[in-house]
């Protein structure tokens, strides 16, 4: 199949005649390239050129202010600071340490200082600014210019810098500003500036869109050296719109101080009535005022670095298996679907066989002989296994959904996680693999492939509490939502609601209760809740979990709310590794105490009318 | 099937110093030459550092070269032999990419496996000249004539044009069209074909005109007339055109341009960084640059001329092309002759994908080179 020589031959003189005409064609791509740059850079380079002898017209762009983020009682969280500055640009210095001794007489510099200067300017353009000094006086600013004449190359200029006022007990709420990386052909703008600051993470980025505000422009006339000659028209920069959170920074203040005993730890406390969020805090934090000022690379490794993960917003985007405190989905799951009656006894021996696998009881002794009830006051697992059983994962899962598990809770903030409501699809989906019966078990307590963040939790307690589809609210709309139950009733019976509601009163108050650590002081208003416990690794059952090794040790969980007749608030508290419930319960007391804590200061002060307080009106037709 | 790798095959296999001593060095050393010049400006731009930019441009270019040295050593029989399941590996990839790909300013064109992330429209870029290349390699030339063998390549073209058209990525759809029909230029179809494509190409323009993209009839709307929209589109070619005009004949000086600089020139270390070098080099400066890379493209050219292969021919052919369709759009770009499609200026500009295909295709050209020479002179 080889061709004949001749052929190859001619193939070949075809081959660089062909070779020929798209060289010539190239040559010509080339020489039209090389006319347009003639054009562009010798024939016509007056018109484009900048620094040519004839003033041009210069077109900038203004940067606006950022928006502030206020709390739901209107105190600043983030704002701006205006600082001044002073550049020299060498370029129209000439001798930069002679002008920068006569900047001296104004502002204070050392001859180190001068050194520094001088160095950082030889190493960089001759037409870039480097700053001298920021922070100024607006005395200082006014005789710089004064003395601008004698100061060539001299400039002030006016920035903002995001300030933070609550430090490291709301940076994740808040989030923090940083610098654009890269921007798209058609962006905005006004994000080309130098400099210009975006929010990164938070209600910034979350609410980024609002509080970045319009840039402006300025049309001016300038001279060959870029000086402004006169302006021809000035577009102003319309500043970012305020964003209000519902979060109550001072409560938030005080409930991470509390939290400063834990290594890792997240708490969400809701209004159940309007679903506002009073509190989301997750330690450790980090100082957002630090990290927008433009941080250390190696501060910024050292956070990134750590293994607490300290830019990590638990509270939305740490994932825990629910553990028994998802039996109140189970137990409500069950009530409705008719699978259980409410005197009926499951006798419990500490564990549960099923496809020849033992499944263990919190308690090993084994609770006896239980009713649903007691079940949920005790934390007996072996009474949902029972329960989950008869339900199959179909109606746990449908159940788990209706109470606000399996997908984001919409609050704005893009670091919010969906969560895993696991079923048979899930899994397939998701691990390529069927679904196994015990895996049922497993997911009806809580454990297993079933997933929340504290957000979700908090809402299942939320949602419990009030019978209706709470929806958490992060930011305080514009105008007040008219009327009261807006969120629509759940599609469960009122008298199972009640059910289970009282089993978690009961597993707080009662004597044998397994959530007893919850409890208020002596006066104060009842609490219900539930506690769980997140398995880190196997099924080791809560009595264990206290004695091992911190790493090792479970995730301590609790849902709860108050007053337990009348809901107002809905929480959710996690441990990172606190071993059993209770300490999770512990915590949310105190969070609980602070919270009506601040009701009763709020009302002392405004002289009984405490209208400004979110949602006090369910708590006062309590208390009265 | 034997005799179609006789050019190569006969004789004694060549050992590896005789391979080195045959690799066409001139063209290496030009390479240096360009990622040199990249790196001087990416030091200017980032105002006198060699972070962020130039550090990391200049060894992502040596481990690449290493890479064409090692890669003219292997023998073309096993590029040939990758010609096809290269070229269905991205197709495949490339009609993936609406699927599973990872949006970035509204264009879908990454396929993102964990730190391991490409683009499948580059890969098309090496896979569709080798794989034409393979195409022509059994035909006889009353059999290239053929209808038949018309229609398939310019299947070969088209499927993946229109898949990255999709996407949308105008830039490497133009790149697939110019690289593929002048490889069918140079492998000898027929003038008549040429002739009747061009008559139904420009019939076709209204049609393709309102298939487009509202962001891609914006940017040609804005690149007919760039005052419509100083701020937005069209403030990359006039920010450009301004730094090109401050250079005048001689430039403002290593590191001394203003414009560029300041930062009023987008994307000043990617496809923008001709405005750098024109501004602080002058139209000196181009001129030497273009010529530079003029010279690599001759000897390209010339390398290909002196290869009996077939295959081998419109491999090298093919990596010059690819060489000569991304300079030309660039600095069409750059100097507003054509709208922003976003193509890098080769080895000068900043980014690993482009750099990575050119050097690849280098290799194969130079393998191509190395084993496909006539005799042994």
């Amino acid at each position: 199949m080889a061709d004949p020589p001749d052929d190859e031959r001619r193939r070949r003189n075809q081959f660089t005649r062909r070779c020929l005409m798209l060289g010539g064609a190239q040559a010509a791509g080339f020489g039209l390239i090389g006319l347009r740059l003639f054009d562009l850079q010798v024939r016509d380079a007056h018109r484009y050129a900048p620094l040519a002898e004839d003033n041009r017209i210069n077109l900038q762009v203004l940067p606006p202010k950022r928006g502030r983020i206020l709390d739901a009682f209107g105190r600043v969280i983030a704002d701006n600071d205006d600082v001044f500055r002073v550049t020299i640009t060498p370029s129209l210095a000439r001798d930069v340490g002679a002008i920068l001794r006569r900047v001296g007489h104004i502002v204070p510099l050392t001859d180190d200082e001068i050194a520094g200067i001088v160095t950082r300017t030889r190493k960089k353009n001759r037409n870039l600014p480097t700053i001298i000094a920021s922070d100024l006086s607006f005395e200082q600013v006014a005789k710089l210019n004064l003395h601008a004449p004698s100061l060539p190359g001299i400039k002030t200029d006016l920035i903002w810098r995001r300030r933070y006022r609550d430090g490291a007990a709301l940076s994740h709420v808040v989030g923090f500003v940083g610098s654009v990386e890269h921007f798209g052909i058609d962006d905005d703008a006004v994000i080309r500036i130098p400099d210009f600051r975006v929010g990164k993470s938070g209600a910034e980025l979350g609410f980024d869109a609002d509080l970045r505000g319009t840039g402006g422009t300025l049309k001016s006339e300038v001279d060959a050296r870029g000086r402004i000659v006169r302006e021809l028209e000035k577009v102003d920069p319309v500043t970012g719109r305020d964003v209000t959170l519902t979060i109550d920074s001072e409560l938030q203040r005080r409930v991470v101080e509390r939290m400063q005993g834990e290594r890792r730890a997240s708490a969400v406390l809701l209004d159940i009535a309007t679903g506002h969020i009073v509190v989301m805090a997750s330690v450790p934090g980090f100082d957002p005022t630090n990290i927008a000022g433009g941080i250390s690379e190696s501060d910024w490794a050292t956070l990134l670095g750590s293994g607490d993960e300290p830019l990590l917003n638990r509270a939305i985007s740490g994932l825990y298996a629910p553990g028994s405190t998802f039996v109140v989905v189970t137990a409500l799951a069950a009530l409705d679907a008719g699978v259980v009656s409410l005197d009926e006894r499951i006798v419990c021996n500490g564990r549960y066989e099923y496809g020849g696998q033992i499944y263990r009881c919190s308690n090993s002794a084994g609770h006896g002989s239980i009713t649903l009830h007691d079940a949920i006051r005790s934390s007996c697992e072996v009474f949902f296994y029972a329960m989950s059983l008869r339900l199959g994962i179909g109606r746990i899962a449908g159940a788990a959904r209706a109470m606000g598990m399996g997908a984001v809770s919409d609050i704005g903030l893009s670091e919010a996680k969906p969560g895993v409501v696991p079923d048979p699809d899930w899994k397939r989906g998701n691990l390529y693999a069927g679904w196994l019966g015990g895996e049922t078990l497993l997911t009806g307590i809580g454990q297993g492939y079933v997933q929340a963040t504290p957000l979700q939790l908090a809402v299942v307690a939320a949602r419990l509490a009030s019978g209706r589809a709470v929806a958490p609210v992060l930011r305080k709309p514009a105008v007040p939502e008219a009327g009261s139950g807006a969120f629509a009733e759940l599609a469960f019976q009122a008298a199972h609601f009640e059910t289970v509601r009282r089993a978690m009163t009961a597993a707080v108050n009662d004597a044998g209760g397994s959530a007893a650590k919850a409890k208020l002081a002596e006066g104060k208003p009842l609490v219900a809740g539930k506690t769980g416990v997140s398995d880190t690794s196997a099924w080791s059952g809560e009595s264990t979990a206290t004695r091992m090794a911190w790493p090792k040790r479970s995730h301590a969980l609790f849902i709860g709310y108050e007053p337990a007749d009348a809901p107002r608030y809905a929480i959710a508290t996690v441990i990172e590794h606190g071993g059993d419930g209770e300490a999770a319960a512990a915590l949310a007391s105190d969070i609980l105490a602070l919270a009506t804590d601040r009701v009763s200061d709020e009302r002392r002060r405004s002289g009984g009318d405490s209208g400004n307080v979110p949602g006090v009106g369910a708590g006062r037709d309590e208390a009265g | 099937m034997k005799a179609v790798y006789s050019a190569w095959n006969t004789g004694q296999p060549l050992r590896i110093g005789a391979k080195l001593l045959r690799v066409h060095w001139p063209v290496i050393v030009t390479t240096c030459i360009l990622a040199g010049i990249g790196t001087a400006t990416l030091y200017s731009v980032s105002g006198g550092s060699f972070l962020p930019w130039a550090e990391r441009h200049t060894l992502r270019f040596l481990v690449m070269l290493a890479v064409v040295v090692f890669m003219a050593t292997v023998r073309l029989e096993v590029w040939m032999k990758l010609a096809y399941p290269v070229y269905a590996v991205a197709l495949l990839t490339l009609a993936l990419v609406p699927y599973v790909g990872v949006e970035a300013l509204g264009a879908k064109r990454w396929i993102g496996a964990g730190v391991i992330s490409f683009q499948p429209s580059e890969l098309m870029k090496l896979a569709l000249v080798a794989a034409l290349a393979r195409y022509y390699v059994h035909l006889r030339s009353d059999e290239v004539g053929r209808l038949r063998n018309v229609l398939i390549p310019l299947a070969m073209i088209g499927v993946p044009v229109l898949l990255t058209l999709q996407q949308p990525d105008l830039g490497s759809a133009a790149l697939f069209v110019a690289l593929g029909l002048s490889l069918m230029f140079l492998a000898g179809v027929p003038m008549r074909y040429f002739a009747f494509g061009a008559i139904v190409a420009i019939a076709a323009l209204p049609a393709i005109w309102s298939g487009m993209h509202g962001y891609q009839k914006r940017r040609i709307e804005v690149f007919l007339n760039p005052g419509t929209d100083p701020l937005g589109a069209g403030y990359h070619i006039t920010q450009s055109k301004i730094a090109l005009g401050a250079g005048g004949i001689a430039g403002t000086g290593f590191m001394q341009g203003t414009q560029s600089q300041l930062n009023f020139v987008p994307e000043k270390h990617t496809d923008f960084i001709a405005s750098i070098i024109g501004e602080e080099w002058g139209f000196t400066g181009m001129m030497v640059l273009l010529a530079i890379y003029a010279a690599l493209i001759l000897m390209m050219m010339l390398m290909a001329q002196r290869c009996e292969n077939r295959f081998a021919r419109l491999a090298i052919a093919g990596s010059a092309m690819t060489f000569f369709v991304y300079v030309f759009i660039n600095l069409a770009m750059v100097t507003g002759l054509v709208p922003v499609v976003g193509v890098p200026l080769p080895l000068v500009s900043y980014g690993g994908t482009s750099m990575t295909t050119l050097m690849l295709g280098l290799g194969i050209a130079m393998s191509a080179y190395v084993h496909g020479r006539d005799g042994r002179h």
